[in-house]
């Protein structure tokens, strides 16, 4: 196994059009990968150093977090933790100081876990994706960038350059809450991040993504239809954590069976629901 | 490949391989002992060492990722031979058993009280999360860690008005 770092992106995008490349940022996936003898990279490519990589710029758009900021910096704005609460909130849990001052979004979503909380937050909040290689870069929404475990839409070469929020609601409800065996360090056995828009008691928007619970992150988009345009209350609130424990199809491994996944994922959409209502009443 | 950072103060240059962790350029390299390896995968904290004031799991930190970095280990907290007010803390608190974990727990403590001089209770859990100790539970290493920002307070009052 070599090492390489590169400063800037032409030397990036160049470094990975060699076979058996692949970027390493904070390390917090790939270097316990590689220890265990789970991974086999031919050539680590340091990506913490590219500067155009590490930005946070805020526009009309929305916030551009660059792939390979630390999540200590994205946690240090104030700003970002005023806008995007549910994101600051999902971050905050995500393993312990020492894993976030060197782990990054960029990291996270490539990973590909079905358990990444990084990336629940970011699919509710409907994230877009620039990915760039030598032949050029494009934008990609999250929601396609997962195609199972491990495994996602970039192709050889290719690297997450950056993650488009939109412009954030203020009056969106958030929730997140993630079952595991201990507070810190916990890999998730079912976790739920959502945001709710209601309006006079009408739900007008609710984005709900639950993670440890099918081979990736997810968007349940059957529960968040039926949701819309209904009035809230307890019956709802209960009927959709019914319709998101049958939208969910988990496995059973070392940590949890698949019918408890099922039921905690139920539970945690009925918490947020009544949550939400009890807030808002 | 060559590397230079600098360590406990000092400016050091040494030769790692691609794969070596910044632990073992430590303890093997530099002989710096005092820091821990326990889990070698980020869970119990033993590791941790301060980059550029953060705390870091040197176990999950390729050396050759830290050219021209700084790097403070236990070793660099005491002073002209007196342990540093943080490591006085624990002693006095009866926070040290086996002592395997105290020099992560110290680190991550010293970490926190340099950004938040003045930390609650949770705001000092947060900050020792990444940190595992299997003898003494953990209500004796908060208090040593409420002594030593009370200790770094009164010595230091510039730090707490800000
Ligand atoms: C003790 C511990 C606790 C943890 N707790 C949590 C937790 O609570 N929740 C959670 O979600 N995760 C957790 N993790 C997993 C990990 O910390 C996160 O997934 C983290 O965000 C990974 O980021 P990284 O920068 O360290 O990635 P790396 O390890 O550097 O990389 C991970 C993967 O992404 C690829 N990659 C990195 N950057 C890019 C890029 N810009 N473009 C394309 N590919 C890229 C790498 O090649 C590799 O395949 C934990 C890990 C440890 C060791
Ligand atoms: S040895 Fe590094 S965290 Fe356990
Ligand atoms: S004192 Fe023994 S592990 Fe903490």
């Amino acid at each position: 196994m070599d090492y390489l770092r590169v400063t800037s992106e032409p030397d990036l995008a160049e470094a990975l059009s060699v076979d058996g490349a692949v970027p390493l940022a904070g390390g917090t996936d790939l270097l316990v990968k590689v220890r265990a003898g789970v991974a086999r990279p031919g050539l680590l490519v340091d990506v913490s150093r590219v500067e155009s990589l590490r930005g946070l710029s805020r526009s009309q758009d929305g916030l551009s977090i660059g792939a390979a900021l630390p999540l200590a910096d994205l946690l240090g704005d104030a700003a970002v933790r005023d806008a995007y609460p549910l994101l600051a909130t999902v971050l905050r849990s995500l393993g312990s100081t020492q894993i976030r001052s060197r782990a990054t979004l960029g990291g996270n979503l490539a990973n590909a876990s079905p358990a990444a909380d990084g990336a629940l937050a970011l699919l509710a909040y409907d994230a877009r994706l620039t990915l760039a290689s030598r032949a050029g870069s494009r934008a990609l929404p999250l929601r396609e960038f997962f195609r199972g475990p491990g495994r996602t839409a970039l192709a050889r070469g290719e690297y997450v350059h950056s993650i488009t929020l939109p412009a954030p609601d203020a009056n969106q409800a958030f929730f997140f809450h993630k079952v595991g065996r201990r507070r810190a360090l916990t890999i998730a056995i079912a976790s739920v991040a959502g945001l709710l828009s209601l309006e006079d008691g009408v739900i007008v928007d609710a984005r709900i993504a639950a993670g440890s619970v099918a081979p990736t992150p997810l968007r349940l988009a059957a529960v968040e239809d039926a949701l819309r345009g209904c009035r809230l209350d307890a019956a709802l609130a209960r009927a959709a954590g019914d319709s998101a424990s049958r939208e969910v199809s988990p496995i059973t491994d070392v940590r949890a069976s698949a019918d408890y996944r099922r039921d905690v994922t139920g539970e945690l959409v009925a918490r947020f629901l009544s949550t939400a209502l009890r807030a808002s009443s | 490949m060559r590397i230079r950072l600098r360590v406990n103060g000092r400016e050091r240059e040494v030769e790692v391989a691609a794969g070596d962790r910044l632990l073992d350029v430590l303890r093997d390299g530099l002989h710096l002992t005092g820091t821990k390896e326990g889990c070698g995968e980020g869970e119990c904290g033993a590791c941790t060492v301060l980059v550029d004031g953060r705390p870091a799991n040197s176990c999950l930190v390729l050396a050759a990722q830290m050219d021209g970095c700084d790097i403070l280990t236990i070793e660099g907290l005491a002073e002209a031979g007196r342990l540093h007010p943080i490591q006085e803390a624990f002693v006095e608190a009866g926070a040290v058993q086996c002592g395997f974990c105290t020099p992560g727990f110290v680190m991550s403590a010293h970490a926190l009280l340099a950004a938040t001089p003045n930390p609650s209770d949770e705001q000092i859990l947060e900050a020792l999360e990444g940190n595992v100790c299997r003898c003494t539970g953990y209500a004796k290493i908060l208090s040593a860690v409420r002594r030593a920002a009370a200790q770094l307070g009164t010595r230091d009052p510039s730090r707490e008005a800000a």
